[in-house]
């Protein structure tokens, strides 16, 4: 019973990496505009789909998801100059509705373009499952904690100890002064476009040899993001980090004590519950314009 | 003094309200009394907890501690439209308007609250039922309130512009809508922040009227505005606060000579330039 | 501006015209192929969700990303009582309104504290938990749901197409009428002064969480009573047919007419099905790859250049043209 247990921890931390790439994005996007976009999870959808086309052709791995990445990044910065931008005189729930659009949209031109059968991509390297205290992981794991351990570090890095970084935390702490002093607001909401795009593309990626690729895969991977998310509180990539793994344990726990239908509905019943009891997460500050 | 006749009487009773943000303290053990038929001018310089104050009184801002009555009944801990129905309305600095309403009909929203008997819609599910089903009940009972809103509107001296659209309205019009609205509710307590600011002659003229008339019907109107001449020279008695404290209160007059509130004025006016 | 926001038809046209519609699908029906009378029912249906939806988005200005939530609650009470306790579904269409009713009303307790991109989040996610539910609770049929549901029927009379075709546009009158003669009484007065200035109505004694609470209630039972209709016409529900998708598809139908607006409800549902429609049979001819739901990239197209271009509907521009 406990190994059993234990297993489903284990499954839920890859997911739960998975998870917490996207719930980056959804942070990104959120400090720096104040936007939910719904779309997030399409971005990992397009990096999947994209990275399994490419090697299913025959492209070493590698290549492919770097081409992955790259065209899920400008499907970023796509979304937010031809649907983000020329609304940006609107309200919130005008901005809601737009990104669900896209949402929309970019799950039905997944389907155009690669079709309803899912796709495959093969590991990045092969090798034996690992084992951990007794449970099995596939070797693909190493790769997916690796990419959340790079992304993360280079997030903080970014935010901590760089100028620009420090320009995007004083513009989301004060936007009129900010603007005053010359911080190009418009040009970090397009640059955290791409980067939460190129986060979830990489998401995709890294996951695609686990779960296998298909063009609805973005509305769940993207629902999970921003339930892990609010769990960490809105605005706190740390508190994402936390959220995604969470989530990716609670969610495998309940779908193998309870079933497997109700594993993404314990991930929204959590989800009312904070947005409930504590709307600023487990680690956010007061969530601003609640 | 008009409207002697009225029995001057405590209605409003603001007990050591104090208001912490975080470190800051906006409110500081405030403690004073409105009367009915009386302009209260509540003066300060910038930054002294004005609006922090109103926002108390209104039921906006729930204060760290002192509470908040009206003829005995406590204010403090109810929602802003329970304050409202208590009698107890406002307007804000910036006015607020319902977008997507004519001038009329804002109005028939304040009247539409007081003639249910205080919150709208009332308790029950009822409300919108009739109003769904279009009762003749209820049909009468909106030609009333059309009424009523076109009397408020020509007391107001508002009444030509009626039928327009509130997004039309310029921002003088929108300060004497907002005040029609407020009076529509049959206030006891009327706070005014800053209703004279960002109007021509005319209009502060038009506004003063109003508030005069208020006065003489009943209503404690306290009154926030930075025309200190305007203020001093409405208003029966005067609250002078500065960093969140209660410096001095009296007459006009009496106020305007207090060495502690021109000290407060001084050095307001020598950091940032306003009166 | 503002006069073109707040629709000004006297109560006696909204009637009218919504009579005059329901008599219109009654002779249509019966010139029209079974496939189109069909479709004229799933239209009606749309539409009414969509007038309750626009009360609680368009007048009162709040967000619901979970509306296909109730017409599965509506369609699922009438239906388990259709199949299990051999209830008439006219019975099941009251009953389905009102569970859809008391649903609404205690998650309202949770969702209504919030607002716009938070609200946006619960509803969807209640939404999502409620379509869990009808997944797993074996009691209504687990993910295979409800097959042979019983129809209405009148006398010794079974409805038809025709029939469902007619009911559904009657209960659309009937929505109209009632929704529209909330608008344009102080109930929806207030209901634009909370969306405007939910500060300022307070003020003045607007108790605009009741308001919101009771709005949203009605939202859910015109959803319930579209629910249990659908339920009967289609005599097959299962969990997919109330999922994520749908509740995006009533956003849609309600930007596309233009969220505060009735009439609008009723364009949103028509040009969205008819859409669909077109795009289904025009697509694979041109792009012969396209397969399965790709019509959601031209929804989701539409639905982003609308809220850019048009973004008070078709009607605001239908009504400023004869204005």
């Amino acid at each position: 019973m406990i190994a059993q247990l234990w297993q489903y921890v284990l499954a839920g931390v890859v997911v739960g990496a998975i998870y917490a790439l996207i719930a980056a994005g959804f942070v990104l996007i959120y400090q720096v505009t104040g936007l939910i976009n719904f779309a997030q999870g399409e971005f990992a959808m397009i990096g999947a789909m994209t990275a399994s086309a490419l090697a299913t052709s025959g492209m070493p791995v590698f290549e492919a998801a770097a081409i992955a990445v790259l065209v899920a990044s400008v499907t970023g910065a796509l979304c937010y100059l031809l649907a983000i931008r020329p609304a940006r005189a609107a309200t919130g729930v005008t901005l809601i509705f737009i990104t669900l659009g896209l949402d929309v949209a970019l799950r039905g031109l997944g389907l155009f373009v690669w079709g309803t059968n899912p796709l495959s991509l093969p590991a990045f390297t092969g090798g034996a499952a690992i084992t951990v205290f007794g449970g099995v992981l596939p070797p693909q794991a190493m790769w997916v904690l690796l990419t959340d351990l790079l992304v993360f570090a280079a997030l903080y890095l970014f935010f901590r100890h760089t100028y620009a970084g420090t320009a995007v935390r004083a513009a989301v702490a004060n936007p009129p002064i900010a603007s005053t002093f010359g911080i190009p607001l418009r040009t970090f909401a397009f640059w955290s476009f791409v980067a939460a795009a190129a986060i979830g593309g990489l998401g995709g990626v890294v996951v695609a040899p686990i779960t296998s690729a298909t063009y609805d895969m973005g509305l769940t991977l993207g629902l999970a993001g921003f339930v892990a998310a609010v769990l960490g509180g809105l605005d706190s990539l740390p508190g994402a980090l936390v959220g995604g793994f969470v989530l990716g344990i609670v969610e495998k726990l309940a779908g193998g004590v309870l079933s497997t239908g109700w594993e993404q509905g314990v991930g929204f019943l959590i989800l009312v519950l904070v947005l409930v009891l504590r709307p600023q997460g487990l680690l956010g500050r007061a969530v601003r314009r609640a | 003094m008009s409207a002697m006749s009225i029995p001057l009487t405590t209605t409003l009773e603001v007990r050591g309200v104090t208001v912490r943000f975080g470190g800051v303290i906006a409110v500081d053990d405030v403690t004073f009394t409105a009367r009915t038929a009386e302009v209260l001018g509540v003066m300060g310089p910038n930054g002294a907890g004005k609006t922090t104050l109103f926002n108390v009184i209104s039921g906006v801002q729930r204060p760290t501690s002192g509470e908040v009555s009206l003829g005995g009944t406590r204010l403090t801990g109810r929602g802003v439209e329970d304050v409202a129905a208590l009698g107890v309305t406002r307007t804000f600095q910036t006015p607020v308007m319902f977008w997507g309403l004519t001038v009329r009909e804002s109005v028939e929203v304040a009247l539409a609250a007081r003639e249910f008997g205080g919150t709208y819609p009332p308790a029950p599910w009822r409300e919108l039922v009739r109003c769904g089903l279009g009762t003749p009940g209820r049909r009468r009972e909106n030609a009333v309130l059309r009424e009523r809103a076109d009397a408020i509107l020509t007391a107001a001296g508002i009444v030509a512009m009626a039928g327009r659209a509130t997004e039309s309205l310029a921002f003088g019009e929108e300060r004497l809508l907002e005040m029609a609205r407020a009076l529509a509710v049959s206030p006891t307590v009327l706070l005014l922040d800053e209703p004279l600011s960002g109007l021509n002659p005319d209009e502060i003229e038009a506004v003063l009227a109003s508030i005069r008339a208020a006065r003489s019907s009943g209503v404690a109107v306290l009154l926030v505005e930075h025309a200190v001449g305007e203020l001093l020279a409405v208003a029966d008695r005067v609250v002078v606060l500065d960093h969140g404290r209660k410096i001095a209160e009296g007459s006009p007059q009496a106020v305007a000579d207090d060495p502690l509130v021109i000290d407060a004025y001084i050095g307001d006016d020598a950091s940032t330039g306003s009166a | 501006m503002g006069g073109v926001l707040v629709s000004r038809a006297s109560p006696a046209a909204y009637g009218r015209i919504a009579l005059g519609l329901v008599l219109l699908v009654a002779v249509l029906v019966w010139f029209l192929p079974s496939y189109y009378t069909g479709l004229l029912t799933q239209i009606g249906l749309y539409a009414l969700v969509t007038i309750g939806l626009n009360l609680f988005m368009g007048y009162a200005g709040q967000v619901s990303l979970g509306q296909a939530a109730f017409v599965g609650i509506g369609a699922y009470t009438s239906a388990a009582l259709a199949v299990k306790g051999h209830v008439t579904p006219w019975v099941g269409l009251i009953a389905g309104a009102l569970v859809a009713a008391l649903v609404a009303y205690i998650l309202s307790f949770i969702a209504l504290r919030l607002r716009e991109n938070l609200l946006a989040l619960a509803t969807l996610a209640l939404g999502i938990v409620i379509n869990v539910v009808f997944n797993e609770w074996e009691f209504i049929g687990g993910s295979s749901g409800f097959k042979d549901i019983p129809g209405f029927a009148l006398g010794t009379f079974t409805f038809d197409q025709r029939a469902y075709a007619i009911l559904a546009w009657a209960l659309v009158a009937i929505g109209i009428w009632f929704a529209g003669n909330v608008v344009r009484s102080s109930f929806g007065r207030a209901l634009v002064a909370i969306s405007a200035g939910e500060l300022g109505a307070q003020t003045l004694g607007v108790d605009s969480e009741r308001l919101k609470r009771q709005t949203f209630v009605l939202s859910a039972v015109y959803a319930g009573v579209a629910g249990a209709v659908y339920a009967s016409s289609f005599s097959y529900i299962d969990p997919s047919s109330f999922s994520f998708l749908l509740s995006v598809n009533f956003v849609l139908m309600s930007v596309i007419g233009g969220i505060r607006s009735m009439w609008g409800a009723v364009i949103g549902a028509a040009v969205v099905v008819a859409l669909g429609q077109v795009l289904q049979n025009v697509v694979p001819v041109v792009l012969p790859s396209a397969r399965g739901d790709f019509q959601s990239f031209f929804l989701g197209v539409i639905l982003i250049a609308m809220l850019i271009l048009l973004p008070r509907g078709i009607t605001s521009r239908l009504r400023e043209a004869r204005a």
